[in-house]
């Protein structure tokens, strides 16, 4: 072997090493998933500040002003492994004009995962800590006072019966209301590294549970932990998944 | 030997590529994973329970922005008579109101609108003045300058003026490199992000430096909690707009902005609506900070209130109903709500007397006597 053939040798290997790298950077390089929520009642996009939705227990017609609720401590679970979002505090609302609000989860390990997970409420630690993190903000519109933690789930509006106008207030919070939901997002990664999926939010199913709720006669909802209960016992219903048409 | 050195030659060279090569590709992967990390701010410190705050990119606080600022503030030369600056209207003693009704500037033609106090403007709503026109204290601070009522100065005038000022010149070419009319607003800014208010009597019973009294400490629980009657807590509702460490409105989009009964459906004013263009805005105004409260009256956007008695007044059996009247205040009230859902929040004199004097131990002497705000015009004589 004369110089001139190592030379190209040793050009050829650098090559070899570099393309493998590269390939290796490529399927090692974490994935990014987008969960998009879509805040739709009645077949159609969220309508606030009109009186839009029926009373589902009972007579008038229901104007939603504010709606927001907490997600917290989203992760991706499975054999293969697991995915935890770090600070992992979402305040979700909808008053924009595409009515959505996504999340998105950065420097995911492209594995296989049997299922997302999320709180829909504040898990009891940061619910009890005044420390801003995430979304949560002691300061914030979802903060009842440092005593008693946050809302995880508002709703501001009011109920049209018989002309006369009740304003709905329903602040559901505390440690018991936080419900853990799972979903089967399927197969992930497999074409590309970004994926998005999509989720349908519907505030009205909170007072349509397997009773439904008279908004009249339960027109608000604070500090009782009984009517807690029975709205977060309908938390689990508010989001669904939508699976991409396949 | 020839061949041996060849040998060698071309290993050396394979080393060099290779280890070039893993050179090339950590740079690769590392630039691909890592971002730049934000400059600190250096200097300056904020209580932990007022939380994250953000100061432009574009105008970071420095020394030389504040020190510029301040001087700015205080100075006559910014209005067209040269007759007033913003102090004028943002009087230190008063955490920076001016103790009328409404203002009154160069016009001598009373504004529609009550002076703002300037307290800790980085946390709380980042939308400024009554009705949130203004997205930024940057793009705030030129507007009292060129308003006819306010300070009618024109703003090419205003920068020929300061040029001739070796001084400014100075502190201008320090701060921005340059006098500009950006200039003048991003330094009146930076003075103004300074203004932080953390040493009332609140804030050292949070620091548990002090007790509060068994009167403020009532008003405080009734403050910080929405009434239910059904868990027997009584409460003034207050925290359901004003932050309980802030005390002022909320930061998130626009829920700093609330309608709180001051006038119904007919007389309802603007407010937001102005800024947004949506009707569900109409009567909504800046929840403002209850910091220094005491000493900031009269009271509301026009004010009308000339004592917190009277605020109290308004809040427990004052509320005028309109359609975009906040849902929380028509629902509060401290006793079972009556067929006509009438509003009031039922409190008693003694509960009403208490939050009072509550909102008195948001007083801060130090920040109304701190001399890093005060007029750097005036030499203080022993
Ligand atoms: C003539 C009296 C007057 C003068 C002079 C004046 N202001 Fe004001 N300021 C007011 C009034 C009144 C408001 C509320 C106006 C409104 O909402 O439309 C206000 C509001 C503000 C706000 C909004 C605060 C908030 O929380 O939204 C800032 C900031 C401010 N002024 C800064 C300044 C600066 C800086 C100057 C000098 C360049 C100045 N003002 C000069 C009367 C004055
Ligand atoms: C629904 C929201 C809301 C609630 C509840 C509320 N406020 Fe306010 N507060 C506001 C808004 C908005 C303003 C400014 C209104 C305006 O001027 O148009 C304001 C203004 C004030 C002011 C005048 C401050 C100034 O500098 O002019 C005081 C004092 C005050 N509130 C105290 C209280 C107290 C005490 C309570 C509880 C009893 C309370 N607020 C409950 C929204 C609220």
């Amino acid at each position: 072997m004369n110089g001139r053939t190592k030379v190209a040798l040793g050009v050829a290997a650098l090559l070899a090493v570099v393309l493998a790298l590269l390939w290796y950077r490529d399927v090692s390089r974490p994935g990014s998933l987008t969960l998009e929520f879509r805040a739709r009642s009645d077949g159609g996009p969220l309508v606030l500040n009109e009186f839009a939705y029926d009373n589902p227990g009972g007579a008038g017609r229901v104007k939603v002003r504010d709606f927001q609720f907490f997600v917290s401590n989203v992760r991706l679970g499975g054999a293969a492994g697991q995915f935890v979002e770090p600070d992992s505090y979402h305040l979700l609302r909808f008053d924009n004009a595409e009515r959505a609000f996504t999340i998105q989860l950065t420097g995911v390990p492209r594995l296989e995962y049997d299922y997302l997970e999320f709180l829909v409420g504040v898990d009891a630690d940061a619910n009890a800590s005044i420390r801003a993190v995430g979304d949560l903000d002691p300061n914030g519109r979802m903060a009842w006072n440092w005593e008693v933690g946050y809302k995880f789930v508002l709703f501001e509006g009011g109920l049209l019966v018989d002309d006369v106008q009740i304003p709905l207030v329903y602040h559901v919070g505390f440690d018991a209301s936080a419900r853990r939901v799972r979903f089967d997002l399927g197969t992930l990664f497999a074409d590309a590294p970004d994926e998005r999926r999509m989720f349908d939010v519907d505030v009205m199913r909170l007072f349509d549970g397997e009773t439904p709720i008279d908004m009249q006669a339960l027109s608000n909802v604070k500090f009782d932990r009984d009517d807690a209960r029975r709205i977060a016992s309908n938390f689990s219903r508010l989001i669904e998944y939508m699976p991409p048409a396949s | 030997m020839a061949e041996r050195r060849d040998a060698r030659r071309g290993r050396t060279a394979v080393v060099v590529s290779l280890a070039s090569a893993a050179f090339a590709l950590t740079g690769y992967l590392w630039w691909g994973n890592h971002e730049l990390p934000p400059t600190p701010l250096a200097e300056f410190e904020a209580p932990f329970v007022f939380g994250r705050f953000n100061v432009p990119a574009d105008n970071p606080l420095t020394v030389e922005a504040v020190q510029l600022g301040r001087r700015l503030f205080y100075d006559p030369r910014l209005s067209g008579t040269n007759a007033l600056s913003c102090a004028t209207c943002h009087v230190q003693a008063l955490a920076f109101t001016d103790g009328k009704r409404t203002a009154i500037g160069a016009s001598g033609r009373p504004l529609d609108f009550n002076s703002m106090s300037l307290t800790n403007l980085l946390w709380g709503p980042q939308r400024f003045f009554w009705n949130g026109r203004a997205a930024s204290l940057e793009a705030q601070a030129l507007q009292p300058i060129e308003h006819p009522d306010e300070m009618d100065q024109d703003l090419d005038a205003l920068l020929a003026e300061l040029e001739t000022d070796a001084q400014y010149v100075v502190l201008f070419e320090r701060a921005y490199g340059e006098i500009s009319q950006t200039a003048v607003a991003r330094a009146l800014a930076s003075f103004e992000r300074t203004l932080v208010s953390a040493n009332s009597k609140y804030d050292q019973y949070l620091r548990g430096e002090t007790k509060l009294t068994a009167e403020e400490e009532h008003g405080r629980k009734l403050f910080m909690a929405h009434p239910d009657i059904k868990v027997s807590l009584r409460g003034g509702n207050c925290i359901d707009c004003h932050s309980q460490f802030l005390t002022s409105g909320f930061s998130t989009a626009y829920d700093g902005f609330s309608n709180n009964g001051l006038d119904a459906e007919e007389e309802l004013g603007e407010g937001l609506q102005v800024t947004t263009g949506d009707p569900a805005h109409r009567g909504m105004f800046k929840v403002p900070t209850l910091r220094n409260v005491e000493l900031t009256a009269p009271y509301m956007h026009d004010g009308r209130f000339a004592t917190l008695e009277e605020v109290l007044a308004h809040y427990d059996h004052g509320i005028k109903p309109s359609r975009t009247l906040s849902p929380l205040i028509a629902e509060a009230d401290n006793r079972v709500k009556g067929v006509d859902q009438d509003i009031s929040l039922h409190l008693t004199v003694t509960e009403q007397r208490d939050i009072i004097a509550f909102l008195r131990t948001l007083t801060d002497r130090d920040f109304v006597a701190n001399p890093a705000f005060a007029n750097p015009f005036v030499v203080s004589t022993p």
